[in-house]
Parts: structure tokens; sequence; C-alpha cells
């Protein structure tokens, strides 16, 4: 992906619940650029998630295009949309989602299986992204023996480990204490900043959207208004 | 496809793993014996000889026939030798729980009539010549440590000597067989002790014969041989019946009732039972990788990889316990032979039976995977993540 800005078109998504559809992104247009850390915001329901897992191939439209760089993911197969998904995207969740059985280095390395290095630059990768988010003498440990911000940065560094152009964060501070989680904040605002990430997180949190750069409300499955923290009153 | 996850999944819950791999294993040995039962039994009947008959009562093989019959039976035309063969059923007084066979047989036609087997320790014609001598199996001999000039006592149950005390039979000559049909666990004693014994008030027992053997000249049908020797009595005074030496273990191994059949019935069940019990761990295994599911199928990992953990999980599971039931089975085949070998000396784990223990118990790893494996592939990532909140 040589380009990571994101267009949205027309994006509608309903789900059946109880015999009733309810319109969860209903004809949703959005742009937004490449190299900048976007907060999502809305209440329950508002068509965050669910907007997430759109952009990063997850889930499919009923209708609507979604484009990141020169990519329409709304056209590509299954088997395309995973391809895509570990070239260009990293996921960071809420509950961590660690693969309990493996050490944090074996967790990082995880998606570099999908790549064409050999066992031994996999291996260097996941050593550099794990010293990036500042674990080095943590890598042989497991999930369970890892506190809930380290378990956050190995997910972190398991994003950023193939080197993708687009971070998505759904809830990544929901786990975690206040301390913890402008930790994580300021590292996710650290790779947006100094690797030029674009970086869209979804949160309830005002105090974790004030790292982004930008902040969007979706309301009902609409586009709602959009803040820029970077204009004077609002930067950090 | 990440392998090392293969690996750790099974490692990740040891106990449940370890204990499928003992299910199977103990399934896997359990089908090879059985198998090994019916192979056995099969190759007893198989490899029996074409120009050997078996004369028996025709009411019972517990019934005998009369002494007199072997100068009738030696008029029948094509009949080149007759060697009488008598149950003895005793006990040998070292080890009155364990169990071999003994026959009395008539030493020279029993040597012609039976070129399978070779008398590879002592003397065949020492035999002959002591009333008292027998030879026995290489088997027997090793399992007992007897060696040649020694002494067997067997105490008689069917036949009980008058003095109470054992009889005695001198180790003239240990013998190997060549054919399954014969095992190498058997004594084998001149009638003619037993008749003596008989005769002179030595020992009380029933007189007659339980089967007479008769030898097939060459170039004689032994179809009408078989005919003529049951016409010969057909007007009494005791009937018989003749068959074929194959026919005759064919009947023998049936006395139990349908043996392969019971066999097959019973290995069926071990094999539902273990797949059932493979195919709960493997589904359970499948739930609770729901979540690692999703999170492979975000980071990229495709529907049919995800699918295939799951099955090379299920078949390593199942080849770990087949190569665990069928190296026990290896390892505990003499002592299993030391055992059934009187009853069916062609018993024997064998590389088809191996092979079978081995593909039906990954035969029931695939598809235990695969259940599990479509559930994995068929899930959506968004679907396979909510499932955990």
């Amino acid at each position: 992906m040589t380009d990571s800005r994101i267009d949205i078109r027309r994006l509608t998504k309903t789900y059946q619940r109880g015999g009733e559809t309810v319109h969860v992104l209903d004809e949703l247009d959005l742009g937004m650029e490449g190299g900048t850390f976007y907060a999502l915001m809305g209440p329950s329901g508002s068509g965050k998630t669910t907007l997430l897992n759109m952009l990063g191939g997850l889930d499919v439209p009923d209708s609507g295009d979604v484009l990141v760089g020169d990519e329409n993911l709304s056209q590509l197969s299954g088997n395309e949309l995973a391809q895509w998904r570990s070239q260009n995207v990293g996921f960071v969740f809420q509950g961590f989602n660690l693969l309990p059985v493996l050490t944090a280095r074996e967790n990082v390395e995880l998606p570099l299986l999908l790549t064409p290095l050999s066992k031994k630059e996999r291996r260097a990768q996941a050593e550099r992204a794990l010293a990036l988010v500042g674990l080095t003498d943590r890598m042989d440990h497991k999930p369970r023996e890892l506190s809930g911000g380290q378990e956050q940065r190995v997910a972190i560094a398991r994003a950023i480990a193939t080197d993708p152009a687009l971070i998505l964060a759904d809830e990544p501070t929901g786990d975690l204490d206040r301390t913890t989680a402008n930790s994580i904040l300021e590292l996710l605002q650290r790779l947006n900043r100094e690797l030029k990430k674009t970086i869209l997180m979804v949160t309830h949190d005002p105090e974790a959207a004030g790292y982004a750069d930008k902040v969007i409300h979706l309301d009902k499955g609409k586009l709602g208004r959009i803040e820029d923290n970077r204009k004077p009153a609002g930067a950090r | 496809m990440p392998f090392h996850l293969l690996f750790r999944n099974l490692t990740g819950h040891w106990l449940r793993s370890l204990l499928t791999i003992l299910s199977v294993a103990v399934a896997v040995f359990l089908i090879c014996v059985l198998h090994a039962v019916v192979t056995g039994l099969s190759r007893t009947v198989e490899t029996a000889s074409s120009n050997r008959l078996l004369v028996q009562s025709a009411v019972s093989l517990y019934v005998d026939l009369p002494l007199a019959y072997q100068q009738k039976l030696a008029s029948v035309p094509g009949v080149e030798a007759i060697c009488k063969w008598q149950w003895f059923g005793g006990r040998y007084e070292q080890d009155k729980g364990g169990f071999f066979a003994q026959f009395g047989i008539d030493p020279d036609t029993f040597a012609k009539s039976y070129p399978e087997i070779t008398v590879t320790e002592g003397s065949y014609e020492e035999f002959q010549k002591t009333r008292t001598a027998c030879i026995v199996g290489a088997d027997l001999a090793s399992k007992y440590g007897w060696k040649i000039g020694q002494t067997v006592p067997i105490l008689g149950t069917i036949y009980q000597r008058t003095d109470g005390q054992p009889w005695q039979f001198l180790v003239a000559g240990i013998y190997e067989s060549s054919t399954p049909t014969i095992d190498q666990q058997t004594l084998y004693f001149q009638f003619e002790y037993l008749r003596e014994s008989l005769e002179t008030g030595g020992a009380q027992g029933p007189d007659g014969i339980g089967v007479y053997m008769l030898k097939v000249a060459e170039g004689h049908d032994p179809v009408e041989v078989q005919r003529a020797s049951d016409a010969l009595f057909e007007n009494g005074p005791q009937r018989v019946q003749t068959t074929t030496e194959a026919e005759f273990n064919r009947q023998f191994v049936t006395m139990l009732g349908d043996v392969p059949t019971l066999m097959q019935m019973v290995g069926s069940a071990v094999l539902f039972a273990i797949f059932f019990a493979v195919l709960n761990t493997m589904i359970m295994a499948g739930r609770e990788r729901t979540k690692d599911i999703g999170i492979l199928k975000a980071l990229g990992f495709t529907d049919a990889t995800t699918a295939l953990l799951l099955i090379g999980e299920s078949l390593l599971l199942c080849a770990l316990g087949a190569a665990l039931g069928a190296g026990l089975g290896v390892a505990l085949e003499p002592a299993f032979q030391a055992t059934v070998s009187a009853m069916m000396p062609g018993f024997g784990f064998d590389k088809d039976t191996l092979l079978l223990g081995t593909g039906l118990a990954l035969a029931i790893g695939l598809v235990s995977g695969v259940v599990p494996g479509i559930r994995a592939a068929r899930l959506t990532t968004v679907a396979a993540l909510k499932e955990i909140g």
C-alpha cells in the first residue's frame, strides 16, 4: 500500500436483531488522510467497531465502498482480504488477544509467518518490534506472565511487526488503568508521529481521544462532527 | 502454516492431550490384537496341509473312536499312513496354573506325516525307541528351561496313574515347526505308553482315540479318501466324520463360536468409542480456540489454515497414539505369542496388522479434525472475536 488514505463511500451495513433491521452504518461517507492519528467516538451501537472491522477487511458491507490506498476492499474475496490484512493492517484489541500458548516473541512473530522472511529475519524483526515497545526483557514470557499493560504492548508490537501503514485499535486502553492507558496512548502517538502510521482508534474515553490528531464522531451509523486536536486550542 | 502453534496447542492442554493419546494407543493396541487373532486363526486354517485328513467321531470331538478303527481305515485306498492323536489333558507339576497341550501319537507315522516338524535338539530316533520319551516344542522347552534327557512330571487329569504319581516323560527331542498349523508349545509322547499303562492297570482312563490322522498317498484324491473313510463306518458301530486338516482346524476354532465376527464386532465397538472420544476432544479444542481462530484470521491467516491447524492437531494426537499402541503391540508380541500360540500358532503382529491399526487411528484423527476444522473455516473473524466479548 503506497498511500494509506482512506475513502469511505455510501457505506451501509445492517443487522437483523429480533426481527428488526438495525442500520449500523447508514450510507456513511468519510475521508481520512494517511499518516494521521484518528480517534473514533460515539455512543454504543453507533457503528464504531463495525466501521473499524470494515476498514480492516474483517467484515463486508451490504453496499458502498471502502478504499484504503489504491485498494477497494469491497471487491476483494475472503482470501484476498486475508492477504491484504496480513500486508497492510495491524490490529490492537481491547482484550489484547494474544495467543496464550505462545511467548511474547512468538506472538509478535505470528503475522511475520505470512511474509517471505526467513526464520532468523522473523526473529530479528519481532525483537525489533518488542524493543520499540520497551519489552526487550519480556520476550520469552507468555501472556499470563505479563501485566495488562505489557500484554497490550506485545499486541502493539505484533500490530507493527509487518510494518503496516494502517493500525486499527479497538478500545486499546479499555482494560487498563489510567497510568498504563496513558503510556499505551503515548506509544500509539509515537508510532504515528515517528513512523507515520495511520491510526484509527475506537474509544469511549475523551482523554484517550485527546491523544489523536482528529476525533471522528459517529451517531446511529452516520457521521457526526470531526474535531481537529491539532488546532491551537486542542493541541497537545 | 504456524506448525509450532500446532505443537503448543497440544502441550498447552498436556493432560487432555496425554489422555487422548493414551486412549488412542490402547484402542490401536486392541485393534491390532483383535486383527492378529483373526489373521492368526485364518493363517492356521490356510496353511493346513491338503494331503492330511482327520477322522473324528461324527457325534463330537469329545467322543473317542475305537482303537480297532485304525486297521479298517488302513484298508481305505489312498491311505499311506495313519497316526493316532489322543488328547492327554495333563498338568505340569511345577506349573499347575499353566497350560500346554499334550498328545499321545504314533512316532513312526507322525514323522512321515508332518515333514514341517524338525527336531533341532536331541534325537527323534531316541523318541521312537524309548517308550516314555517325548518331544517338546522349542517355545515350551524354552519357557520351562527343559533340557534333553530331563524327565518332565505331568499330572494326569483324564488319565490318572493308579499309584497316584505323575506321569514321567523323558525329553528326547526339541522340535521346531515351519508352519503355523503346528505350534511349538506342545508335548508329544508315544500313544503306546498310554495304552500299555491302561492295559496293565498302571493307569485308568477312557480307552479309544480322539482323532485319526490319515496321510493321503500322492496321486490319490483326498475327497475320495474322505468319502471312503466316512462310508466305511456309515452303519456303525460308531459313525465318523472325515475332514481335511483345514476344515478340522476351522471347526476347532469355531467351537468357541464365530470368532472372526465376534472380533470384528468388538473391534468396531472399540473404533467407535475412540472415534467419539477423539471427536469430543477436538470439538472441545475447536470451541476453546474460537478466540485464537479469530486472532489468526485477523492477522491474515486464511480459513483453510485455521481448519488445517485443527486437522493437523487431531492427526498428530492420533499419530502419536497409534505409534504408542503399535509399539506396545510389537513390544508385547513375544509375551502374547507365548500365551496363545498353542491355540493359535499363526498369531502375530505382522506389517498389515500394524498398518491397519495405524491407518484406522489416522482416519479417526482426520475425521475428528475435519469436524471442528470446518467450523473454524466457516467462522467469520468478527463472530470469532465477538464470542469472547
